[in-house]
């Protein structure tokens, strides 16, 4: 065994940040990240529903209760309520509580706490009592679970005034983005997509980013994933991947697709998405959740404010619908398909003015 | 691959222990969730218990006869890494299908 990997483990163990590139699913990105957070701040809590001694029912928190002890990782009754409002007393007390509730449809119970308590606090209390409260929240659909299990809750919480709200999309991001999070002063709703948990990508930790290469670690603002000249798609959370792959294929119709990954929903990055529309001239904004009121419609009115002279076709819309997310098989019919994103694309390009 | 047990759980208010009668599954059987794992008695009544989940089994705890106290192991599971949790499956990865061809004149004014 090289020393650079004796190295490479030795930092495992105490939990010191690493260097270099690491193939990991999102699970394990996330795991380390908060392994990281835990080994740095002493002031750091995680507590929810099994998140200690199974370590979450989707792994996130494997093994942070045997390193860290059942004072720091532990387990909550079945209360969301009690899981933010113990959130609030313990941000009071100077800690930084990154609490899990297991499943988007169980913050429900919670929103009295999250918008009354959390979100305002720092602002009721004229600024000495800040809120650094990182909720950790297991989130949209695409694993053929039951109902509350599948929901998609941006536009919920990016409308509350003093919640921040980011969603990452693949491993890396999820592992930078987690970091990054944890050290805000502000309460941060870190909306992780559940069906990409288990899919493999390149984690490149270290944080300095001298190229400007969109592998960087850059936490903040939005993120061009692929360029394109002719449209640009706008997506967040697991959409991103699908996205991707749209691009893929209308790449061999010889459309030329750029895929923004918004990454921040609250606040949303206007200069990003701004450039690339400025760009291409077209856009379509896809998220499952449904449409009436969905973040499409910000970010849809935020391209129109910014890129108005230059937009050749109204924004698209392709999201879910207005219904209750549908349980089992459904889901593939309800969560957008490669197929309705470029019925979307097309009818973006067919626009003609007048 | 993880080792998962499944401890005996209490199967009436407030049992404090069960008697194997019969497994119904032996070390090395793959299972599948819900099915019947082994046939215990309570003080109340026989039952047959459905497993938790899918997975090979490992190793099993009592034989014909032996008392079983409730939360002690009665069963182990393997289970590969990367399955889901209590909830939902793992999505597969499938290679894109599509059905829906673009076709447009861009005109680069």
């Amino acid at each position: 065994m090289s020393n650079a990997i004796l190295e490479s483990e030795a930092a495992m163990a105490d939990g010191t940040p690493r260097r270099g590139v690491e193939q990991l699913s999102m699970q394990q990105a996330l795991n380390r990240a908060l392994d990281e957070v835990l080994a740095g701040n002493p002031k750091t809590l995680i507590f929810g529903e099994d998140c200690g001694r199974l370590g979450g029912v989707f792994r996130i928190t494997d093994g942070l209760q045997a390193k860290y002890g059942t004072g720091r990782v532990f387990d909550t009754p079945l209360a969301e309520s009690g899981i933010l409002g113990m959130s609030v007393g313990l941000a009071m007390a100077g800690f930084h509580p990154i609490p899990e509730v297991q499943f988007d449809g169980f913050a429900y119970p919670a929103i009295n706490q999250i918008v009354c308590q959390i979100a305002r606090m720092n602002y009721r209390s004229r600024g000495t009592m800040p809120m650094p409260i990182t909720l950790r929240v297991p989130s949209f659909g695409g694993i053929r679970a039951p109902e509350h299990h599948g929901e998609s809750l941006e536009a919920l919480f990016a409308h509350v005034p003093g919640l921040k709200v980011v969603s990452p999309s693949n491993p890396h991001e999820a592992y930078h983005l987690l970091r990054y999070a944890a050290t805000r002063p502000d309460p941060v709703i870190f909306m992780e997509p559940k069906s990409r948990y288990w899919q493999k990508g390149e984690v490149n930790f270290d944080s300095a980013d001298p190229s400007g290469s969109r592998t960087g670690a850059s936490p903040t603002g939005a993120k061009v994933m692929r360029e394109g000249r002719h449209l640009t798609l706008v997506a967040w959370g697991a959409m991103v991947a699908r996205c991707l792959q749209v691009a893929e294929l209308a790449a061999e119709d010889g459309i030329d697709i750029e895929v923004l990954d918004l990454r921040w929903l609250k606040p949303i990055d206007e200069a990003a998405l701004t450039a690339s529309v400025r760009k291409t001239r077209r856009a379509v904004v896809v998220h499952e959740a449904p449409l009436t009121s969905g973040l499409g419609a910000e970010v849809a009115q935020l391209i129109t404010q910014g890129c108005f002279d230059t937009l050749k076709a109204p924004v698209e819309r392709i999201t879910g619908f207005d219904v209750p997310y549908p349980s089992g098989d459904l889901e593939d019919e309800y969560i957008p398909n490669i197929d309705r994103i470029l019925f979307g694309i097309q009818r973006v390009l067919e626009y003609r003015r007048g | 691959m993880a080792e998962i047990s499944f401890p005996l759980p209490d199967l009436g208010e407030g049992l404090i222990e069960a008697t194997v009668l019969e497994w119904l599954v032996s070390p090395g059987d793959q299972v599948e969730r819900n099915q019947p794992l082994v046939e215990v008695e309570t003080t109340k009544s026989a039952v047959e218990l459905p497993s938790p989940q899918a997975g090979k089994v490992v190793r099993i705890h009592g034989g014909p006869g032996d008392k079983i106290n409730v939360g002690e192991p009665l069963i182990v599971f393997e289970v590969p890494d990367n399955t889901a949790g209590i909830v939902g499956t793992v999505p597969k990865e499938e290679a894109p299908k599509r059905r829906v061809r673009l076709s447009a004149v861009l005109d680069e004014d």
